[in-house]
């Protein structure tokens, strides 16, 4: 059969950044087709190109042989291109049948609902499964929104479903409902593409597996032919010329945070660690492994709800970033734009603003000098580039943005800095820049957790790295002896075959 | 800030241009009685702008400003037809205004409800209770000094309404722009999240200025019922529409986050200019009103217009 989608040489940049490269993917009606990498590979940029939200910068895609662009998502779905992702996209006060039916502008202006529910039912018993098309759906399972999400894309003829991450949130008996719904599109003719982090999905399901990393291309082959190792080792593999170089530990062996037990429900749990002062103690694994939720634990932002936390010997029940600041602890959030930075506002005073009550003198007069010298000192610390330091942070490169994030939190003189994903989308200059600010502070003395998807970066900076994977710490290395695989195995493995701390 | 600074800029050429055109058309225009009056005639709408400012800067609105005036005026001529002193009802009137304030903070900062919908509720409620205190008929029986303080001169022709507008003015400029609470007020507006992860009092901020904002209005109604010397169920009504007005006309942005207290104070003064030469043209009220509207219009369009200018030019690059 000829392929249905084939995506050729498609390259597509941001900024600077080459999130696709040359890559190409054929797709073939009544096949599952998987697709794997490493965080930030270019999975997520592939599909939003797939899918018309993204127009390539160069390359072809061809449909039936014919090659088409997608100047809108509108242009994808006419293709017979759907996409499901991870949360499900639906109406919650529609019904089921009406979720379905959504999308369909040339039915009748006045509906015939007796026909409307039997149509839905049709579609859905077409997935091999049954669902009442009048129940509202926001009293379904997760599973079932997912469910009713396919059903709309089938409706509209899609003859090509991505699905990205579709078992992430899936208890074991709704993944295997949800195999069953993709194994009956692939009998149905419709080609699939699917996305996931755990590997052992892909033995279970796929026909041909591709792997790409840096936005490149790296293999396709039919699943028979390959190993979870060997996928591991595809998704991983760099340049060694491309690893940063390694420096010694600063960690002075003395205790500043001891974790027990940590727990909160739904989330994480079984979450025990120590942080020595000085030692930098990176948190990896896979986006939803919940590394962030202990890090928002930790500075009061969602506190935990079981579990004790000791700082320098003191037991501690943190339950706002107040109390977590002025129990020296700093937490640099990965959401610059929602969680970071005030991006309207200037440079100094969003450097200043954790630490107002230093600057306000009698009425809460700030002291702007007093402000402007100390953001200026961060400035030629850091080596933040801007025209001056009232320009406001959005018009900054991510980069900058990303120090003066820092700047802020070095303001607040911390014992412990927790870094959540310190370098992401910020170019190699300025990531080398951060990783010296980060062991400088180190050898000052602070206690740094580093919660990092880029495995180059932790395998650099880290004294330890310690493996959360689904909520719970799976495996601790020693950062000199650590390698790409061991920690990308222990990250993507399934539950039962992890043999390490659990 | 840049682009701030130009839009007071800009706002600073139209106020030099009404006054301008203003003068050139009337002989009356520029002179100290009818500066004094055209101030007058608006002083407890700008007075309560000022504060508004804070409240759209954060992030929030305040609708029910126009009837806590009307509460606090309508309890003020109750109480004093009841017989009791006029300096103990001007104290209950304004602690009126404060926990009118109190109250509105209590839903929108401690049940989280939006404020659109509080002083929405509230616009309703302190105005019912306002007609209930004075029903349809007026009261004007206050003493001589409180009908003095609203109509004679304080300071030469200046009466208190004005003194107190322009000592308001200062101190909201200085308080918005030169202080740690100012700083607060513009980063919870810009960005909740940010203020709240660095540890910022985003509750205590927004209830201590809805608590402001009660008791300036409150004053404000006090000052608008010495002026006219006596109350009805309906004073002030709709007032909150033309405060909103000049403050989104100063370039405050109505998602919070941006503006400044001097566009707020030029957009006032512009408004004004305009009402007050547009009546010695003796131009109706009503027409007055609609070429307002058309200036907000406007205000809101031009930096959408200058943007999509700029990203043209951009493209074109």
């Amino acid at each position: 059969m000829p392929p249905v989608l084939d995506m050729r040489d498609i390259s597509k940049s941001f900024g600077g950044t080459l999130a696709l490269s040359r890559f190409s993917l054929v797709l073939e009606p009544g096949r599952i087709h998987a697709l794997v990498g490493e965080n930030g590979a270019g999975k997520s940029t592939l599909i939003k190109t797939m899918t018309g939200i993204y127009q390539p910068d160069s390359g072809e895609i061809l449909v039936d042989g014919q090659p088409v662009t997608f100047p809108g998502t509108a242009a994808a779905q006419r293709a017979g291109i759907a996409a499901i992702y991870q949360e499900p996209m639906v109406f919650p006060d529609l019904s089921v049948a009406e979720n379905i039916f959504i999308s369909h502008q040339n039915r009748p202006r006045l509906i015939n609902w007796s026909k409307l529910n039997d149509e839905a039912a049709a579609m859905i018993a077409r997935l091999g499964v049954s669902l009442d098309p009048i129940r509202a759906a926001a009293e379904l399972t997760l599973a079932e929104q997912q469910t009713v999400e396919i059903a709309r894309a089938i409706s509209l003829n899609a003859r090509i479903l991505i699905m990205d991450e579709p078992s992430a949130s899936l208890s074991d008996h709704e993944v295997k409902r949800l195999f069953g719904i993709a194994r009956s599109l692939r009998d149905q003719g419709v080609a699939v593409l699917y996305i996931s982090h755990r590997l052992e999905e892909i033995f279970a399901l796929a026909d041909t597996v591709t792997v790409m990393r840096d936005g490149k291309h790296i293999s396709t082959k039919p699943v028979a032919e390959v190993t979870q190792a060997s996928m591991i080792a595809e998704m991983v593999g760099r340049d060694m010329a491309g690893r940063f170089a390694r420096e010694p530990s600063k960690n002075t062996g003395v205790t500043l945070l001891k974790v027990s037990n940590l727990a909160k429900t739904g989330t994480f749990r079984d979450v025990s660690f120590t942080v020595n002062k000085g030692e930098i103690v990176c948190f990896s694994g896979l986006v939803g492994a919940r590394r962030t939720d202990v890090g928002l634990a930790l500075f009061g932002v969602a506190p935990a709800d079981a579990g004790t936390v000791e700082i320098a010997g003191q037991p501690v029940t943190i339950t706002s970033p107040n109390q977590a600041q002025s129990l020296g602890i700093a937490y640099v959030s990965e959401d610059r734009r929602k969680l970071g930075l005030a991006l309207t506002e200037g440079i100094s005073a969003n450097i200043t603003l954790p630490m107002l009550g230093k600057y306000a003198g009698a009425f809460g007069w700030l002291d702007r000098m007093r402000e402007l010298a100390d953001a200026q000192a961060f400035r030629q610390q850091l080596n933040i580039r801007a025209a001056n330091l009232t320009v406001p942070v959005g018009t900054l490169s991510g980069g900058n943005q990303q120090k003066v994030m820092l700047a802020k939190w070095l303001n607040t003189r911390p014992r412990l800095l927790i870094v959540d994903e310190p370098t992401r989308g910020i170019d190699v200059g300025a990531k080398a820049e951060v990783h010296q600010i980060l062991r400088t502070l180190a050898a000052e003395g602070v206690a740094i957790i580093i919660i990092s998807s880029d495995l180059p970066e932790v395998l650099s900076l880290a004294d330890r790295i310690l493996v959360m994977r689904e909520g719970r710490i799976v495996g601790e290395f020693a950062g000199d002896t650590a390698t790409d695989e061991s920690v990308m195995r222990l990250a993507v493995a399934a539950p039962d075959t992890v043999t390490g701390v659990a | 800030m840049t682009a701030l600074r130009s839009w007071e800029g800009l706002l600073f050429a139209v106020l030099i241009l009404i006054y301008a055109v203003n003068a050139w058309n009337s002989p009356v225009f520029l002179t100290v009685g009818n500066q004094i009056n055209m101030f007058q005639l608006s002083v407890e709408k700008i007075i309560v702008a000022l504060v508004m400012t804070f409240v759209i800067i954060n992030g929030e609105i305040d609708l029910s400003i126009a009837s806590v005036m009307g509460l606090a005026a309508c309890a003020f001529g109750w109480m004093v037809q009841q017989g009791a002193p006029a300096g103990g009802a001007v104290a209950i009137a304004l602690a009126i205004g404060f926990l009118c304030g109190a109250f509105n903070a209590l839903f929108i900062v401690g049940f989280g409800i939006p404020s659109l919908v509080v002083t929405l509720a509230t616009m309703i409620a302190f105005r019912g209770f306002a007609r209930v205190l004075v029903e349809d008929r007026g009261i004007s029986d206050f003493p001589d000094w409180f009908d003095a303080l609203g109509q004679k001169g304080l300071i030469g022709p200046v009466p208190l309404a004005m003194v107190l507008f322009a000592v308001f003015a200062v101190l909201a400029y200085l308080i918005l722009q030169r202080t740690a609470f100012g700083r607060k007020v513009y980063f919870i507006g810009a960005n909740r999240a940010v203020a709240e992860f660095s540890g910022l009092e985003v509750r205590a901020v927004k209830a201590r200025i809805f608590i402001a904002s009660g008791v300036i209005s409150a004053l404000a109604g006090l000052l608008f019922a010495a002026r006219v010397g006596a109350v009805r169920g309906d004073i002030a009504n709709g007032f909150e529409l033309d405060v909103i007005t000049m403050v989104l006309l100063g370039g405050v942005s109505i998602f919070g986050g941006t503006g400044t207290m001097s566009g707020t104070i030029l957009a006032i003064l512009i408004v004004l200019a305009l009402r007050n030469g547009m009546a010695l043209e003796n131009i109706t009220g009503h027409i007055q009103t609609g070429v307002l509207g058309i200036l907000l219009i406007l205000s809101v369009m031009v930096p959408i217009i200058r943007e999509t200018g700029t990203r043209l030019i951009a493209r074109v690059r």
